[in-house]
């Protein structure tokens, strides 16, 4: 073997923020060139998917719209990444924030007042933080893996929409469709600019982040999220509880996704509907790792991905590319950037005949 | 409820449950060596897609069901290099391989949707496969029998044998597998393979057992109740086995109910189709109370293998 | 490809609106550009796949006049608000909106481009350039009624259907009023798996009515599931939903209700391109041509077929209407007087059953 992996005596910041570039250059080359081969016009599809969407500016809105879910869901996840607690259950506590917030906007319906739409998000987070609280309760209690728990949740909370709009919560207008009526003047988050989509919950993604950001750059909360994650025992002897973070995690995690299932509704919705949960909580846990669990990493992790859908919609309609091939696309991302992990903790060395001594060392004191 | 009727319902919820219990004994040989693969969803529509094309073009279902294992063991390898080669992060390994999967398999599907191919059929002779008792023994496809004789060897390897009495370890302490000489990455990559095949090989049961048709996402999330019935099941092959019965009757019950009447309509379908997931996060907290070691999860799932050298 | 594409076209050409013909020449200025959006993928060999043939059924018919695009998988969400905006950028002047989850998105973004025409299929709300269309099914479900009624042994149907809107419920109504025509004592079971597109789950639902007696399936989901399995069990038989399906199921296809979609497609390009498009809710059915009965079985007797085709022929000459009193409920009250026909607005808004039909719970 020509080439070997030695171990970094500490992980490479060059190549935790250079690999998701170089990750993303490689899904274009290689996007382009698989598509070529199975007769697209790969060079165009790429074009359309990755650089069209940033290049016309009548098209940020939809992709500031796309994308600010992606980063309210995002930041929180990279929260509890970073604690070494793997919810990837956001998906159902989107849909549960969701649900509350539809709830409050239907019992205030034809109501007005100011007071509806924050009551309508204090709602939707705590819905999310409250379906993020059974995996934190069965994970603390009885050790039961929380990645499990909160995946089965999210399944469960798909019927549960499912149930509302085609039970209790059904328009008793609405023709027979299963879907509650349209919210009311006053539970309808507001458009920022008008004269486009963008409404409310644009600045307020960006904002989750900042703070998240400074939170956790700042904060004893943040220092702490972090040793507890990096290393257990350490956090043990510092007299953090490994159970108290949990908790925090799980919490913060899924109120950020509680938040961004309200904002959504409010928004772009404006009534739940069977079509609500579209996958935006399992996105997020790519963008997540795209972003290296950074806040403001998740920015443009989800501008990336909100590209990816806008791009693979718009190629659809100049390059003939079935839809099928945005997640292609968004699967090799994935991929390469994952394999780039390893640049990370590793270089690639030219194995000389010698070992080189101290490496071993240097190695064993990095977990 | 008349013999006849029993009998039916019995065959339906066995065919059903076929391709959840072939798909999770690939995953709970997976899980058994410490490795989380979240995306046999995935593979299991790459083998459905392949396993499809194969029929339509050969029309034999031998080679269908031995394609589609393939193509779903070369599909687990990506999963396999990433997290074993790279140590990279399962749970996003598998979702990337789940979001892979549904697209190629809709990219290869393309142009076969609107074609017919035949039912893996039962090879037994026709008054047996339709003999109004005897079939409930004897009416069903290989691929039945192949997921019944797969519980007992996957039973008999992870109990009676020395592979899998050294994969269990590998599972539940990955370093000191290591540190007694055990090659824990060959070992979780022929776990992983496995799985690719089961997996790939339950993706072919859509065309080849349940409705013989290609259509897009035809596997509809049956993946991931097989990753919760192998939880469900806590790591143990012959409750998989009863577990899969049991989800399938979950499945097919409500089918007979709203057909037939009676009391069960009450249930709403919503309810019948979340049980399956609600009840294994009900086992899974009920074995965690009791703290039964045997029943516990494998120590090491869905962590990285990191040794020193 | 195979039969059933083909015989779509054909049976789109038989029926095309004849004034058509011979219009090719009319594109002086550039084509007018037309969009769809649709709700799933064109493989469906369903709801999708029948409205991308009308696509291509219009794009054939009026030659250089039209140039037309597609969307497909687009979610019922903002999504689909993106989408029809990317279409009008893309210099669409007609956007065909083929689910009724579009409706809300459709109407704002309406608002926006008021010189751009838009078309939603299956919906109610309507506004200055915004029209909707959709087609008569259930008068094809009264034609399958009849076969239904003729031929089955036990005198039983279920009907797999994925929510219990309007449009399913009419399709059920429809089916077991013209089968209790022929045989009084008949009833159908809907069953409702709430999903469009889950063909194993369609196939299990065939299984389960099939293994309690009942002998004639007809399926309101997307694909052929349910007939092949009509098929594999050997049953009286099983109808195409959408398109022809007979290659999935060649015995036991008795006929198919095909959504003939193109006819629709052209004439609305044409009325843009002439300038005569205006906002309204076209419904037609069988006698334009929007339903098409596909080709009836060789096994089914011919008094059979005459006795169907009257029944559609009575429908197109509007001598008969399925939804004509006395019709009861399914509890046995009457909901509507002899005589009387059920208008339109009652049909699209129906939630309830006709007698006959053992309704879920």
């Amino acid at each position: 073997m020509p080439f070997r992996l030695e171990k970094r005596p500490a992980p490479s910041r060059l190549m935790l923020y250079a690999t998701p570039f170089g990750a993303l250059a490689l899904t274009m080359i290689a996007g382009a060139l698989v598509f070529s081969l199975i007769g697209y016009d790969g060079l165009a599809a790429v074009q359309q998917i990755f650089i069209t969407p940033l290049t016309s500016t009548f098209r940020w809105q939809d992709l500031a719209v796309k994308a600010s879910p992606l980063i309210i869901i995002g930041v929180g996840l990279a929260v509890a990444y970073r604690a070494n607690v793997w919810n990837i259950g956001a998906e159902g506590q989107y849909i549960v924030g969701g649900l509350t917030g539809t709830w409050v906007a239907l019992a205030t319906h034809g109501m007005t007042g100011i007071w509806i739409l924050p009551a309508m998000v204090l709602a939707g987070m705590a819905g999310g933080m409250a379906y993020a609280a059974i995996p934190a309760f069965f994970k603390t209690r009885f050790n039961v893996n929380e990645i499990l728990t909160s995946l089965m949740l999210t399944y469960a909370s798909v019927q549960l929409v499912y149930y509302v709009v085609r039970g209790p919560w059904k328009d008793p207008m609405g023709m027979g469709f299963p879907q509650t009526r349209v919210f009311s003047e006053a539970a309808r988050l507001p458009n920022m600019i008008p004269g486009t989509i963008v409404h409310w919950g644009v600045p307020v993604a960006l904002l989750v982040a900042l703070v998240v950001w400074f939170v956790m750059s700042r904060s004893v909360f943040g220092y702490r999220i972090k040793v507890v994650g990096a290393a257990p025992k350490a956090a043990r002897y510092a007299g953090f509880s490994t159970n108290a973070t949990i908790w925090l995690a799980l919490l913060v995690s899924g109120g950020l996704a509680g938040l961004a299932g309200v904002l959504e509704v409010a928004g772009p919705f404006q009534r739940m509907v069977p079509g609500f949960p579209t996958n935006y909580g399992f996105t997020a846990i790519i963008v997540a790792f795209l972003a290296r669990l950074h806040p403001i990493g998740v920015i443009f992790a989800a501008i990336v991905l909100a590209v990816t859908f806008v791009g693979g919609d718009l190629a659809q309609t100049t390059t003939g590319l079935p839809s099928a091939a945005s997640g292609i696309f968004q699967a090799m991302l994935l991929f390469f950037l994952l394999a780039g992990d390893i640049l990370v903790r590793y270089r690639v060395r030219r194995v000389s005949s010698q070992p080189a001594a101290g490496v071993r060392a240097a190695a064993e004191a990095q977990p | 409820m008349t013999i006849g009727l029993l009998i039916a319902v019995t065959m339906t919820l066995i065919v059903a449950s076929t391709p959840i219990l072939i798909a999770a004994l690939g995953e709970l040989v997976v899980e058994r060596a410490g490795v989380l693969n979240l995306g046999v969803e995935g593979m299991m529509l790459i083998g459905a897609v392949t396993g499809f094309i194969t029929m339509f073009t050969t029309g034999n279902p031998w080679l269908a069901v031995l394609v589609a294992a393939i193509a779903g063991l070369l599909s687990s390898l990506i999963f396999g290099f990433l997290t074993l080669s790279l140590s990279a992060n399962q749970t996003a390994t598998g979702l990337a391989l789940t979001i892979f999967g549904t697209g190629f398999s809709a990219l290869a599907g393309q142009s076969y949707s609107a074609m017919p191919v035949s039912l893996f059929r039962s090879v037994f002779p026709a008054e047996l496969t339709t003999h109004p008792y005897l079939r409930v023994l004897f009416g069903y496809s290989p691929l039945v029998y192949f997921s019944l004789i797969m519980v007992v060897v996957v039973w008999w390897f992870l109990k009676r044998t020395r592979g899998g009495l050294i994969l269990r370890a590998v599972g539940e302490n990955d370093l000191s597998a290591h540190s007694i000489g055990y090659p824990v990455r060959a070992i979780r990559y022929g776990a992983i393979a496995f799985g690719g095949a089961m997996a790939g090989i339950a993706g072919a049961c859509f065309p080849l057992l349940l409705t013989p048709q290609w259509a897009e996402g035809m596997t509809a999330g049956r993946g991931w109740i097989a990753v919760a019935l192998v939880v469900f099941a806590s790591w143990r092959p012959f409750r998989l086995l009863a577990g899969a019965y049991l989800f399938g009757l979950v499945m097919t019950m409500e089918l007979y109910a709203k057909a037939g009447g009676g009391p069960l309509t009450a249930i709403p379908s919503e309810l019948w189709a979340a049980m399956p997931y609600l009840a294994t996060i009900a086992v899974l907290v009920l074995i965690s109370i009791r703290r039964d070691a045997s029943t516990n999860a494998p120590a090491c799932l869905g962590k990285p293998f990191l040794p020193s050298n | 490809m195979t039969l059933s594409r083909r015989n779509v076209l054909k049976i789109g050409g038989a029926a095309a609106a004849l004034p058509l013909l011979g219009q090719k020449a009319f594109s002086q200025t550039e084509p007018l550009k037309v969009g769809f959006i649709y709700i799933g993928t064109i493989n469906d060999n369903g709801w999708n796949y029948a409205h991308n043939q009308g696509r291509l059924y219009m794009e054939q018919e009026l030659g250089d006049a039209v140039e037309s695009v597609f969307v497909e998988n687009v979610a019922e969400g903002p999504d689909c608000e993106r989408v029809m905006r990317e279409l009008v950028q893309a210099g669409c002047k007609l956007i065909f909106a083929t689910s009724f989850g579009y409706g809300d998105y459709v109407i704002k973004i309406a608002q926006q481009f008021p010189d751009v025409k838009f078309e939603h299929a299956t919906g109610y709300q309507r506004s200055e350039n915004v029209a909707t269309y959709n087609a008569r099914f259930y008068e094809g479900r009264a034609v399958c009624g009849t076969l239904a009624g003729h031929l089955s042994k036990t005198g039983k149907a279920g009907y797999i259907g994925s929510f219990p809107i309007p449009e399913v419920v009419m399709g059920v109504n429809a089916f077991v009023l013209a089968a209790r025509k022929v045989n009084p004592d008949f009833t159908i079971t809907p069953v409702y798996i709430s999903t469009w597109n889950d063909p194993a789950r369609e196939a299990d639902a065939a299984r389960a009515m099939i293994d309690q007696g009942i002998d004639v399936i007809a399926q309101h989901t997307d694909g052929p599931a349910a007939l092949q399995v009509a098929e594999e069990r050997g049953i009286v038989g099983g109808f195409g939903q959408g398109a022809d399906m007979s290659a999935f199921a060649p015995k036991a296809q008795l006929t198919s209700i095909i959504d003939n979609w193109g006819p629709h497609y052209a004439a609305t390009a044409k009325a843009v391109i002439d300038g005569t498009w205006e906002s309204k809710d076209s419904w037609p059915g069988l006698k334009e041509g929007e339903v098409v009965i596909g080709d009836y079985n060789e096994s089914i007797p011919d008094d059979v077929v005459a006795a169907a085709e009257a029944v559609k022929n009575g429908q197109i000459d509007g001598s008969m209407h399925i939804f004509t009193g006395p019709i009861n409920d399914h509890t046995g009250a009457e909901k509507v007087a002899a005589g009387v026909t059920l208008t339109d607005a009652d049909l699209l808004s129906m939630d309830w059953y006709v007698e006959g039909v053992i309704p879920p719970a």
